[in-house]
């Protein structure tokens, strides 16, 4: 099973619908997310932990990033267990995707404010 | 082919979302569909938001900071109150104890993530035409209770005017009970008591059809009809008759009037009645013990023509003390929780318990709360005893002139002959006329009752020859009405001569009065030989003649009636 | 419905059947029953077979359809009536108007 990294078709329907705040969503989310992984690194108690996994779950969704998605639902369904193991490892394998799919987000934000300024000269 | 969809009215919409991405997110998908934003972080943001800007729709976070989606949406649907404000909530709980908490804190939606904006824009669509249909049912609601209320104060006039035009008459006379809800004349029961000039009694007891202000409305002209007639001295029949006429005439076709009409004579010691409709009235002889039931032989007034309406009365000796119990069916048909009504037997029971005659009316009270039946506004009864004459004071007539002009020197007469004397009562007229004369206004009750007299044994004896002894005994009255009302229908020949004449006499005046007719006549001497006994159930009323007027004597082998009245000059 | 109409076949009769509660409720539909009425009918009959009450309401509604009958010429009967409509028939005596069977 491989997930998505990042969809575009949700991407492109982001764009349609916040128009020339697209970029400005592009930005929050980025970071919204860097804050919230910030709140995963420090390991807080589980409370913390599954709120915080719960909420970047929810905006990834919403943004296309499906694979990081998936390992916060997962990290949220362990951290709720009596006796979590592995979260840790998890919370790097989220880390490590975030990072994938950064440059990712940087990149369209570029390109939608470049075809925006092109649109504007017509 | 349905309608078109209603035109596209923007909303206000609340969003509760503490993740700032997706908030943006919502806030650029319901932008797009056209709608108006709030934002808030948390719940508290999003319950001060509420309060202040009261938007027509909430999308809610289920969990956030500070106060999470569950406890806002409680607190501001406590706040919405009446008004419908939906809630969705935006939620990846996927599991269903998650759901189930959204709808148990008041929401009426929910939408996962990741956002779909078609079915979004579904929801909203959806949720308003139920924000919609609630502020409808509201808006109508507060118009009905409006209307009831002026519908309330519509009544409250209407019942004074008909209190003005309908006063109670003569209700509170000593020998009359009665029970009547305030609001009756809403529910068409009309209960009217009145003296007639000769100290009689009429009573009416009507049922209107409908309810409410059509029912009241007849209840005013009937009324004027029944109070002028009866204060002028007409008779039953033909205070019926006009009665029938006039709601014939005015109420629509589907309408009319049940009632029982009663005339008590305390001087004559009998009791007139006509039911059209109405329940059993009982007439209740204290001496047998016997409840006469008056039963209904009428259509109501209101439904057949003049020419086909029936006046015809029964007439029934009393004796002092004896009763008439009148009801409307709203005692019959009270009922309980499990419909069953309370029917006559049940009040044919209570009479057969009832041990001392002042307390029926609070037996038969007893008796309906004991059945349980649900109360209600349409219970009229009326109790009407026979007294001695004595123990009552008829109000004085009330004269409308100014009492300047008073014929004193006139005399008149006038015959009338078999069709007139079918279909006419000359008295009210005649007493009108005599009632000018100022010097006889004293007298009027005497005088009303002396001219009925000889008006009526010149009638039925004289030219009906009919046998006062028939009426001995409470048969023979009714075959005695019985006989009166066939042998004048068939009346083809017969005149009744009345003479009258006012003149002056010494410092005031005297009237003499002569009844004639073309009857057998009578044994005068025999009769005036009885001794007065006002105890009988017969007796040509000579002697009621004589005690009230003045030199009664009878001429022509009994066929002549003269009497006299005589007044001093006023001061 | 609960006001049924049947012409006969000749189109002479017209037949009105009532079921349940006959009061106020049914004003509407009754009235509507009238409809039918016209010169070339003879009779009108109302048929109360499952007519389980009738209050002053339905006597009233009674009264219209024997005006748009012709009124005093009119030819209306009142069929199969229970005994506790007998009752209230009689004692309102509208057998006086009407041919009760």
């Amino acid at each position: 099973m491989t997930d998505t990294h990042l969809d575009r078709d949700v991407l492109s329907a982001l764009q349609e619908v916040m128009e020339e705040d697209y970029p400005v969503l592009l930005d929050t989310f980025l970071a919204d997310s860097e804050e919230r992984l910030q709140i995963l690194r420090e390991a807080p108690d589980a409370a913390q932990l599954i709120s915080a996994a719960h909420s970047f779950k929810g905006s990834s969704s919403n943004m296309g990033a499906l694979r990081l998605a998936r390992l916060c639902h997962e990290l949220e369904q362990r951290a709720q267990e009596k006796a979590p193991k592995g979260l840790a490892k998890l919370v790097g394998e989220i880390d490590g995707e975030f990072a994938l799919v950064r440059p990712l987000y940087e990149a369209e934000r570029q390109r939608s404010l470049a075809s925006d300024s092109s649109n504007r000269c017509c | 082919m349905s309608d078109l969809a209603p035109p596209f009215e923007p909303l206000t919409v609340l969003i509760a979302e503490d993740s700032a991405a997706d908030r943006l997110l919502l806030s650029g998908i319901v932008r797009r569909q056209g709608h108006a934003v709030l934002l808030a972080a948390n719940g508290a943001e999003a319950l001060e938001l509420y309060r202040q800007a009261r938007p027509h729709l909430v999308l809610m976070d289920a969990l956030m900071p500070v106060m999470d989606g569950f406890d806002a949406a409680r607190q501001i649907k406590q706040l919405a109150g009446e008004t419908l404000v939906p809630i969705i909530f935006l939620t990846s709980l996927s599991e269903n104890e998650g759901l189930a908490r959204c709808l148990e804190a008041g929401g009426d939606d929910f939408l996962a993530k990741p956002y779909d904006q078609v079915v979004l824009a579904a929801k909203i669509k959806a949720m308003d035409r139920l924000r919609r249909l609630q502020a409808t049912v509201l808006e109508q609601r507060d118009q009905i209770v409006r209307h009831h209320r002026y519908l309330l104060n519509e009544q409250r006039v209407a019942k004074a005017v008909f209190d003005k035009v309908a006063h109670s008459g003569c209700l509170s006379a000593p020998n009359i009970r009665y029970r009547q809800s305030p609001y009756a004349l809403f529910n068409g029961d009309l209960l009217l008591a009145a003296f007639t000039p000769a100290g009689d009694m009429h009573v009416l007891l009507g049922d209107f059809t409908g309810h409410g202000l059509p029912a009241a409305v007849g209840a005013m002209p009937l009324a004027e009809v029944f109070y002028g007639m009866t204060a002028k001295g007409f008779g039953l029949a033909q205070i019926l008759r006009e009665m029938n006429a006039k709601l014939k005439r005015i109420l629509p076709v589907d309408m009319f009037c049940c009632a029982t009409l009663l005339s008590l004579s305390f001087q004559r010691r009998s009791a007139e009645v006509w039911n059209g409709g109405m329940p059993d009235g009982y007439l209740h002889d204290i001496a047998s013990g016997e409840r006469r039931p008056l039963k209904s032989r009428h259509l109501p007034l209101g439904v057949l023509s003049a020419q086909a309406f029936d006046d015809r009365t029964e007439v029934f000796p009393m004796a002092l003390g004896d009763r008439v119990l009148l009801l409307t069916d709203g005692v019959i048909d009270t009922c309980d929780s499990a419909e069953q009504l309370f029917g006559v037997e049940r009040l044919l029971q209570v009479f057969a318990d009832n041990l001392e005659p002042g307390q029926l009316f609070e037996e038969i009270e007893q008796a309906l709360r004991d059945f349980g039946g649900q109360a209600r506004d349409d219970v009229s009864m009326l109790e009407i005893s026979l007294v001695e004459p004595a123990q009552l004071t008829p109000p004085a007539l009330v004269y409308s002139d100014s009492g300047q002009s008073s014929p004193l020197d006139w005399s008149l007469s006038f015959e009338f002959r078999a069709e007139s004397l079918k279909r006419f009562d000359p008295l009210p007229y005649l007493l009108q006329l005599l009632l000018e004369v100022h010097g006889l206004r004293a007298q009027s009750a005497a005088l009303h009752s002396v001219l009925a007299e000889l008006y009526s044994n010149a009638l039925e004896h004289g030219v009906l020859g009919l046998d006062s002894r028939l009426k001995r005994d409470v048969r023979g009255f009714a075959r005695y009405y019985q006989l009166r009302n066939a042998r004048l229908e068939q009346l083809q020949e017969g005149y009744l001569r009345v003479h009258v004449q006012v003149a002056p006499q010494g410092t005031g005046g005297c009237l003499v009065i002569e009844v004639e007719d073309s009857g057998h006549g009578f044994d005068v001497q025999r009769v005036m030989d009885r001794p007065l006994d006002l105890g009988r159930l017969s007796g040509r009323g000579v002697s009621l003649i004589r005690q009230l007027s003045r030199n009664a004597s009878w001429s022509d082998d009994g066929r002549r009636a003269r009497v006299e009245f005589s007044w001093e000059a006023q001061a | 419905m609960s006001v049924n109409t049947q012409v006969s076949e000749d189109g002479r009769k017209l037949t009105i059947s009532i079921k349940g509660r006959f009061d106020f409720a049914k004003h509407q539909e009754f009235r509507d029953s009238f409809g039918q009425i016209n010169k070339q009918l003879n009779s009108v009959v109302v048929d109360l077979k499952e007519a389980t009450y009738l209050d002053s309401s339905a006597l009233g509604m009674l009264l219209l359809l024997r005006d748009h009958a012709g009124g005093d010429e009119s030819d209306v009967r009142l069929v199969n009536s229970s005994s506790d409509v007998r009752k209230i028939l009689a004692i309102s005596n509208f057998d006086k108007l009407f041919d009760i069977s």
